[in-house]
């Protein structure tokens, strides 16, 4: 096991890495950027470093300043938690060159499964239906030509995009024509690599992921599945476990199918398989993300298994230590992410000081937060404030304590999207269990801020 | 007066930025402070970004920080750099950003508007100016890494603004350690060898009497470096 672990990440994941790294007995060393000298880790961290300006190129996302940091405080693993340089293979392959362990798959893996359009022909070869889609995309007339072949609508997507980004809607060959190349340049000035690739779109679908952990011996678990229908512009904003869109007999055949399939393929280390479900219950693999995800929490609940401590085993090369049989899923999970956005006018982010914050408590609650009363929201990152997790035997009761945990949760001095996760609660498709992803761009937000407001 | 600070530019009044977060803080609403941080960016943007990059271009300067109302600016040039390609930073001012925030202090673009109140402003500006001039300046990292200060480097030497007084070897590649202004080399706040972060106070540069009387009389500056190292 490693002695001392870095963190280099920032927010509620970092407070979450550095727990875990207590819970198991080891140190770690938070990183930092200037803007985050305030933040919850760095002052409760025994060790804490700053590593660089605001600007995260030059702190979070720079490998030189943060293996740097290791290497100066004596830390023999990094954990990047999610985002940042998480899934950067040549990240991973300098951390190991200088002696030091990337807490996620090694970078062979990660090169392996960077390109989607690689992952999704792989992952099909080893028996995961695939959303029909094109290859890479050459030009315009290819475009055009995939579009006629696979039938509109269709998807535009960035082959190195990731959470939604870049992706576009198309449902005629004038929309294809009008947006391949926007398209294109977007691709290229977000993700460095304008390769687009194309796949049908669903209607009604619904986004289930499953959790899967790979040791270094081929020993493999799933843990069950998320769902994370409810979703605005491909962000998630709630999601919960089990998935209401999957019958028991569904969710096993596809849990098993998922692991199969990944181990075969060589993925080592935690990650999560991503299908889109459509109507009809047939689940299509979109893509794998080699890290710990946001929504994590819920499959911890269900569990009870602490899925950062396992990566940190995995990343350290010990069995997992568990089999199939010891994953026993109990109840139902939802979680909801505290952002400072405003609803009521277009989601804009807002940063400023928190004035006050009290986080909920009672039964099955967990708050993943760095939020302290006094404390400056930097403008320079994303607008997570943090997760509220609820855990209850049955769907229901679950849906009652959200409700009840996100009315105590005061976060003064901030806009937040609380109320919005009340209306949304108190709605009628989500109580029946039937959101699909499009449901929130399609009605908009307002339905569900005036309910709020009511 | 060293040049970095001298009457074509003068500093952010500091009284200025404690008024403005004060009120921004009680009472004012999140939409308020949101709205008046948009105007600060544009305007920083818009005015003070071209003559920051402009005075970092010109001088020997390797950081240049400016703070003005509840915000701060800040250029730097990236190590080894060709001159001009800096990197600016934004941030928002906070309870603890003394610390390691002390390069450059001096110099921030004056808008051409000639109102009273621009007037008057510049007046203020001016004596912020006197009291910066007394106060030390502090050399900070560049990076974390380990610090080696510069080999001939002692209490008393002088050294001008832009000067490498030392490096932080980050990965075995050497950033350098510059000093953000002219002045003498004071004492050091970090051992050489040690492990230092980003924006770590490493040695303080004073802006003594001695040397501020000669520059004021127009003496040599080497006869001033000479006194230094006596």
């Amino acid at each position: 096991m490693f002695s001392k672990v870095l963190i280099a990440n920032r927010g509620e994941i970092a407070l979450r890495i550095l727990r875990a790294c207590r819970t198991i007995g080891i140190g770690a060393v938070v990183a930092y950027s200037e803007a985050d000298r305030d933040s919850l880790a760095a002052q409760l961290a025994d060790e804490a470093i700053c590593i660089g300006p605001s600007d995260a190129r030059r702190s979070y996302l720079s490998a030189p300043a943060v293996i740097s940091a290791a290497v100066v405080t004596g830390c023999d693993a990094i954990h990047p938690g999610y985002g940042f340089l998480s899934e950067d293979e040549g990240f991973a392959d300098v951390v190991r060159a200088h002696g030091l362990t990337f807490i996620g798959p090694s970078a062979e893996v990660l090169e392996h499964f960077a390109s989607k359009e690689a992952t999704r022909r792989l992952l099909e070869a080893h028996g995961l239906r695939t959303i029909p889609g094109s290859g890479m995309l050459r030009d315009e007339a290819h475009a055009l030509e995939e579009a006629e072949r696979i039938s509109y609508p269709v998807l535009i997507k960035p082959s190195g995009g990731g959470g939604g980004k870049g992706m576009r809607l198309v449902r005629t060959a004038r929309e294809l024509e009008a947006t391949f190349k926007v398209s294109r340049s977007e691709a290229k000035a977000a993700f460095g690599d304008d390769a687009l690739y194309m796949e049908k779109y669903l209607g009604d679908n619904r986004h289930v992921e499953i959790q899967v952990a790979v040791d270094r011996f081929g020993h493999a678990i799933h843990l069950g599945e998320r769902d994370c229908s409810v979703q605005r512009r491909h962000q998630k904003i709630i999601e919960e476990t089990p998935s209401p869109a999957l019958t028991e007999a569904e969710r096993q055949d596809l849990c098993q199918r998922a692991v199969r399939a990944v181990v075969e393929a060589g993925y080592e280390n935690l990650g999560t398989l991503e299908f889109l479900v459509d109507s009809r219950g047939e689940a299509y693999f979109i893509e794998i993300n080699c890290r710990i995800q946001v929504e994590h929490p819920i499959t911890e609940m269900c569990t009870g298994i602490d899925l950062i401590a396992l990566q940190i085993k995995i990343a350290a090369g010990e069995p997992l230590g568990i089999n199939q049989a010891d994953v026993v899923s109990r109840g139902h999970a939802i979680e909801f992410r505290i952002l400072a956005e405003d609803p009521s006018n277009d989601f804009r982010p807002q940063g400023g000081q928190v004035l006050g914050y009290l986080a909920p408590g009672g039964p099955g609650v967990r708050m993943d937060s760095h939020l302290y009363p006094g404390y400056e929201v930097p403008p320079y990152y994303d607008s997570l404030l943090g997760k509220l997790s609820v855990w209850a035997p049955d769907r229901a009761q679950a849906i009652a304590r959200g409700d009840a945990a996100l009315r105590e949760l005061l976060v003064d001095g901030l806009t937040t999207n609380i109320e919005l996760h009340r209306a949304i609660l108190a709605n009628q498709v989500f109580i029946d269990g039937k959101v699909t992803t499009d449901l929130l761009d399609r009605v908009g937000s307002a339905p569900f801020v005036a309910a709020g407001n009511r | 007066m060293p040049e970095n600070r001298n009457g074509a530019t003068s500093p952010a009044p500091r009284g200025a930025a404690k008024a403005l977060s004060a009120e921004a803080v009680s009472g004012q609403g999140p939409d308020v402070r949101a709205e008046r941080d948009h105007l600060a960016i544009s305007r920083l943007a818009d005015d003070l970004l071209p003559a920051l990059i402009a005075k970092l271009t010109a001088g020997g300067l390797g950081e240049i920080e400016v703070r003005e109302g509840s915000w701060k600016a800040r250029l730097r040039r990236p190590a080894g750099s060709d001159e001009g390609r800096g990197v600016a930073a934004w941030s928002s001012l906070d309870s603890h950003s003394g610390h390691g925030h002390a390069l450059g202090r001096g110099p921030a673009a004056s808008h051409g508007r000639g109102t009273a109140e621009e007037r008057a402003r510049r007046a203020r500006e001016e004596e912020e100016a006197e009291e910066l001039a007394r106060l030390p300046i502090v050399a900070t990292s560049p990076a974390v890494g380990i610090y080696q200060p510069r080999k001939d480097l002692a209490v008393g030497i002088r050294v001008r603004a832009g000067d490498r007084i030392g490096t932080v070897d980050v990965l075995g590649v050497r950033e350098d350690v510059i000093a953000p202004a002219d002045g003498v080399i004071g004492s050091s706040l970090a051992e050489a060898g040690e492990a230092v972060e980003y924006g770590q106070e490493l040695i303080r540069i004073e802006l003594s009497e001695n040397a501020r009387g000669l520059d004021a009389n127009g003496a040599d500056r080497e006869a001033a470096a000479v006194l230094g190292e006596a």
